[in-house]
């Protein structure tokens, strides 16, 4: 039976999110979004890295760069209240196929290399590192706090031309999250991280969230 | 346990029903897994847009656990208050407070009553006018004259509040351009003055000398640090000498928000900046009357130069109506009594010494307090309700903090100890405290 387009399953993601300067985040958004602000003049970079066993591109790896922003207000009593938005203004994946699939599919940007990655687990770490030819990218590593089954809904933006679009994600799995700034990232120079003040990135996350053995789904773009 | 010793409870779940689900986007969350946030940014045009889904939230997290925010006194804030449970409508007498500020237990000292009495007689109720304008009285011009005194400063400006004080010093001296390094957990009332100022901001990793070296190095211009005396959430103090030593190597200026801290640390109690022998190396002195004095309002003392300058600059002062002369009369009676009897301080250092060697004889987390603002440590967002709930029904009146006040997973009591408590408040208290933990599990 073959898998429908929005479905991903993954063994491992990780989603960290680091204090990045409000004016790349201004920068790096349409019009149309606001960066959410951590504290004065200091906006959210979430930096997900996760390992796909099941798409219709088959399995992958895929990086995603993405400035946190406000989601749409949700219908509370219909229970579909959102918990974040994500505008991922850069992404990289493993293959071909999963390339053109996320950009062609979900207008989500992608640099034109394959990249590769390692996610490493021990002791309640989780280390991974992403390279591609043109060099490392990230390494980050994240730690864990306590193991629970969860559902989130986020709402991810995505631009094509003038067009502004909206996709509900669902990511369903086995998932820890804290505020403990206990992990880690070394972002490298790289075309990934261009659009990116290297020197104003808080090495050090302030949330970082593990999942494993779970599913996304991207919900079929809306146009807002 | 740590938040690094949760053992790995992971349970093999059964497989998750993917393609069924897709095109459903309903997730069955309790309430209590939202917070605030969660309402604090909404996209749309109209400016109302999150209320609905706010209330709708709302009227299931109340009940839930957050009705436990903002439950009417009916008594003073002194060592037992009387107050009103809003989930049942009763009211729950005679509960030991571990909520108010009232450090030195001052508020209601009658020298403090008296004073307001006598105040009320000749002011009336406010002051009816912005100090600029016709707000000052003869009481604010000694309050004024008596805080400058105090703190070994040429001069002080009374503020309406705290929050004014340092939104008013903050903004009034700095500017687009400037920059501002502050600890990352500076209080609200700093953030917004940095916000105001419209100065470069700039947040140091807390009480990380290193970082704050990071933020200070390669900016040309005016800089200026800010820190606290006393952190409000974890009690802890700031590593001053060193965070005046590398700023001074920058070129900074060092202000200091003393609210929690002034008028009990130090031999005299002029605060962290006495006990560390700073007095002269902190540039800008700020401080409350809302915590150790018992009152409301708040100052910034310095040099004559700086104190004039801001009287001028100071919008959140200049714009407001000047503190109640009623207010002022009763704080400048709890400043004379604070420096009268040192004999409150070294009480309230006793009570914090017997409360801590009680609560840590019980098991109980209390983190890195260094001062008479103690943290119960619960970390479990999820149940931080549920357990205040069960300490206010057994007698204990103290407030939850759960995130965003703190980051997630650092859920916690906040324990405010007074001079005014007696030995056997603080053994009762700990001993309710550490029971209800006990049976959550908190504690052993």
């Amino acid at each position: 039976m073959p898998v429908a387009a929005g479905l991903y399953t993954f063994t491992t993601g990780v989603s960290a999110f680091f204090e990045m300067p409000t004016s790349d985040a201004r920068r790096i958004l349409p019009e149309h979004l606001e960066p959410v602000e951590v504290t004065h003049q200091r906006s959210i970079l979430a930096v997900t890295a996760f390992h796909f066993t099941e798409s219709i591109a088959g399995p992958y790896i895929e990086l995603m760069f993405s400035v946190i922003v406000p989601p749409v207000p949700g219908r509370w009593r219909q229970r579909q209240h959102p918990k974040a938005g994500f505008y991922p203004f850069l992404a990289a994946t493993s293959s071909d196929e999963s390339r053109c699939h996320r950009s062609e599919g979900f207008s989500i940007p992608h640099i034109a290399e394959d990249i590769d990655a390692q996610f490493v687990e021990s002791a309640g770490t989780l280390h991974v590192s992403v390279w591609s030819r043109s060099g490392p990218v990230v390494d980050l590593t994240v730690t864990q706090h306590k193991w629970e089954s969860t559902t989130h809904l986020l709402h991810t933006f995505m631009v094509d031309g003038n067009r502004r679009l909206k996709s509900n994600l669902q990511i369903s799995g086995r998932y820890t999250v804290h505020e403990n700034e206990r992990g880690h990232m070394t972002l490298h120079h790289h075309p990934m991280t261009t659009a990116l003040t290297l020197a104003e990135i808080s090495p050090y996350p302030f949330r970082e969230h593990w999942l494993k053995d779970g599913v996304e789904i991207f919900h079929p773009l809306e146009t807002l | 346990m740590s938040d690094t010793e949760h053992p790995d409870t992971i349970v093999k779940q059964p497989a998750i029903e993917t393609r069924s689900r897709l095109g459903d986007v309903g997730i069955d969350r309790p309430a209590m897994q939202y917070d605030y946030t969660n309402f604090y940014f909404g996209t749309g045009e109209d400016p109302f847009a999150l209320l609905d889904p706010f209330d709708a939230w709302w009227s299931e997290a109340e009940p839930e656990g957050y009705y436990q925010y903002e439950s009417p006194l009916q008594s003073a804030p002194s060592t037992r208050v009387d107050v009103l449970d809003k989930k049942t409508g009763e009211v729950r007498a005679g509960l030991i407070n571990f909520a108010s500020y009232n450090y030195l237990g001052l508020s209601y000292r009658e020298e403090v009553k008296e004073a307001i009495k006598v105040a009320v007689d000749v002011y009336g109720g406010g002051a009816s006018g912005s100090p600029i304008l016709s707000g000052t009285t003869a009481l604010h011009q000694e309050l004024s004259e008596e805080v400058a005194r105090f703190k070994l400063k040429e001069g002080a400006l009374i503020f309406p509040t705290g929050y004014s004080a340092n939104v008013g010093t903050i903004a009034g001296l700095m500017r687009s351009g400037d920059l501002i390094v502050a600890d990352q957990w500076a209080h609200a009332s700093i953030v917004d003055g940095m916000i105001l100022s419209k100065a470069t901001s700039r947040f140091f990793r807390h009480n990380n000398v290193e970082d704050l070296e990071r933020k200070l190095s390669g900016f040309d211009g005016k800089k200026l640090v800010i820190v606290e005396g006393v952190y409000s959430m974890d009690g802890d103090l700031p590593p001053l000498r060193d965070i005046v030593a590398v700023s001074k190597k920058h070129g900074a200026r060092v202000m200091i928000d003393e609210a929690h801290s002034a008028f009990v640390f130090g031999d005299n109690g002029r605060g962290v900046v006495e006990a560390l022998d700073l007095e002269e190396d902190v540039d800008i002195h700020l401080g409350t009357f809302s915590k150790s004095l018992g009152g409301q309002g708040g100052y910034t003392a310095g040099s004559l130069k700086l104190i004039n300058y801001l009287r001028g600059f100071s919008r959140s002062r200049c714009f407001s109506c000047a503190l109640a002369p009623t207010v002022a009369a009763g704080v400048l009676a709890a400043l004379k009594l604070a420096q009268a009897e040192p004999q409150l301080r070294t009480r309230l250092w006793d009570n914090v010494r017997f409360m801590k060697a009680k609560l840590d004889g019980a098991g109980v987390p209390t983190g890195v307090s260094a001062s008479q603002v103690i943290p119960i440590m619960v970390r479990d967002d999820a149940q931080i309700f549920q357990i205040g709930e069960e300490i206010f029904r057994a007698g204990v009146f103290i407030n939850p903090i759960k995130y965003p006040a703190v980051p997630k997973h650092k859920s916690r009591f906040r324990m405010s100890i007074s001079a005014a408590h007696t030995h056997e408040d603080l053994e009762r208290g700990a001993a309710i405290i550490a029971g209800v933990l006990k049976d959550f599990g908190v504690c052993p």
